[in-house]
């Protein structure tokens, strides 16, 4: 897919620049691709008394993916929340190259896509195509981006067929490829896929691995959360949740 | 920086377009809705020729006062009510959390769902204000009616604040109907929209004052329909300019907080 985030991110003269953000990136890879990756550091949360996170702690390197396992409810969707930076974490940072999911939002966002879990977060009403265009503005793309932003989402998730139909007359498994083209749609630098395979058929696993394979190209990365790991090659660690940390899965 | 404000502006304008396009999906929404407005000007057409109060004060008057008090409604209903609603409905469908990942941003998202009700709802009172016209005979002051769009441009910015903070209270509360309900009640009692405010005791006239619906409508009536104001139109004007300019900012400041707030809290996206 294109790489869309580097027309938005670097200007010769942004003063505001991270430094990870510097120029000189090789054609078709992801500005900051030569970033620290993603750095999770002593993040602890508590829901009530109980710390569903306690001081846990990952590092994703660029051009990498990391599966995230344990049993239902232990707290793979809070941690893919706060990474997502829809929740604060009680105690510890999450940095993405860098960068601050509260204090740098707006960059830190752009950088980032998020797959969350269930089928929800489409509009019914409208159609796949509405709802890819829709998401490209609110990821800030200009118009030229944002039509070959949605050209090449559909193209790499085999929409096109079903582009030009409603949201809510899809199949489950059609569903999870709008919201995967969705995840995907910016050329984000880390993708954040929450039970991603749910409903997909091998067709439909077989797009993800190839776009997970073309965004490790370009420096990308990815978590997968579910409850066991997939098998995909793309997936390199393992790690498996269990109260509140994380320990690698061999 | 003149590309910030073009990619946010074309990212406000898509969340217009969504509006747009989910309306159009209902087909027969505009005139539902342009209907239950009939029956409410129809309504009061009949009630007006009850009213005898004597005076300067002919049947004719008091509907012309409540056709206006109506389609204030409309507004206040459109940046009051439909917004936190629509919070709900988004909150509820799992959409509201792509606002939230996205670098548009939860905030610049809410308020951008503001905008399509309030120019779907000026169709909806221009829709009304011909059909008072052509059916009851409601005669429009044609020369001061151009003035009714500033007027209902700076009234939109002197509502929205409180439509902003009633969505700032839903992020935290998760709940849009209990508080709208009231505040479209009490708005009714105390902002003149069916009757003047001096008809209500003393005690509470104070009220009318205190918020910006009151000096809206009777602007709109002075120049729509050339009743005359209670007050003078430049101070009603000044009214408007001050609630706009010290409760949007407030406003804008509570969202970003209870946005904050939801976020430690972890239930931003609950509902």
């Amino acid at each position: 897919m294109t790489n869309y985030a580097s027309s938005l991110e670097f200007r010769p003269g942004d003063s505001n620049r991270h430094p990870s953000d510097m120029p000189a990136v090789p054609p078709g890879s992801i500005p900051g691709g030569t970033g620290s990756g993603l750095r999770v550091r002593n993040v602890t949360k508590r829901w009530d008394e109980h710390a569903v996170l306690d001081d846990l702690a990952l590092e994703i390197p660029p051009g990498t993916s990391a599966w995230v396992g344990g049993r239902n409810g232990v707290g793979k969707t809070t941690l893919l929340r706060i990474v997502a930076g829809l929740i604060a974490a009680d105690h510890g940072e999450v940095s993405l190259d860098g960068l601050s999911p509260q204090r740098d939002r707006r960059r830190y966002q752009r950088r980032l896509g998020f797959l969350s879990a269930g089928d929800r977060g489409l509009y019914a009403r409208l159609t796949v195509r509405h709802n890819l265009q829709l998401w490209a503005r609110l990821a800030l793309l200009s118009t030229s981006e944002c039509e070959t932003a949605v050209a090449d989402s559909i193209e790499a998730f085999g929409l096109s067929e079903l582009a030009d139909g409603r949201a809510d007359r899809l199949s489950l498994g059609q569903r999870q490829r709008v919201r995967l083209a969705l995840a995907f749609l910016h050329s984000p630098r880390l993708v954040l896929l929450d039970e991603p395979a749910n409903s997909l058929d091998d067709h439909g696993l077989s797009l993800i691995a190839a776009t997970v394979t073309e965004l490790h190209r370009r420096g990308g990365m990815t978590i997968w959360c579910s409850p066991n790991r997939p098998e995909l090659e793309q997936i390199g660690r393992g790690y498996v949740l269990n109260e509140g940390r994380l320990s690698e899965d061999r | 920086m003149s590309e910030t404000v073009s990619t946010h502006s074309a990212a406000a304008l898509a969340v217009v377009r969504r509006d747009f396009l989910l309306m159009l999906s209902y087909r027969f929404r505009f005139v539902t809705q342009a209907l239950s407005a009939f029956f409410g000007l129809t309504l009061f057409y009949y009630i007006s020729r009850l009213v005898d109060v004597g005076g300067s004060i002919s049947t004719d008057d008091y509907y012309a006062f409540a056709v206006t008090g109506l389609m204030t409604l409309q507004v206040i209903t459109a940046t009051l009510v439909t917004p936190s609603l629509t919070l709900r409905q988004e909150l509820v469908a799992g959409t509201f959390e792509r606002f939230a990942v996205s670098p548009f941003g939860a905030a610049a998202g809410i308020i951008s769902m503001m905008l399509f009700p309030f120019v779907y709802t000026l169709a909806i009172v221009v829709t009304m204000l011909a059909f008072a016209g052509i059916v009851f005979g409601l005669a429009l002051q044609w020369s001061t009616a151009a003035l009714s769009i500033p007027i209902g441009g700076l009234a939109a910015l002197a509502f929205a604040p409180f439509g902003i903070l009633i969505i700032a209270g839903v992020l935290l509360a998760k709940q849009a109907s209990v508080g709208t309900n009231w505040v479209i009640a009490g708005v009714s009692q105390i902002g003149g929209l069916y009757f003047p405010v001096t008809l209500l005791p003393g005690w509470i006239q104070w009220a009318s004052e205190v918020q910006p619906f009151t000096p809206a409508v009777d602007l709109m009536r002075h120049v729509l329909l050339g009743l005359p104001m209670p007050e003078p139109a430049w101070l009603a004007v000044l009214k408007l300019v001050f609630f706009a300019a010290i409760l949007l900012p407030v406003s804008v400041w509570a969202l970003n907080r209870s946005i904050k707030i939801s976020t430690r809290r972890g239930t931003m996206i609950e509902y």
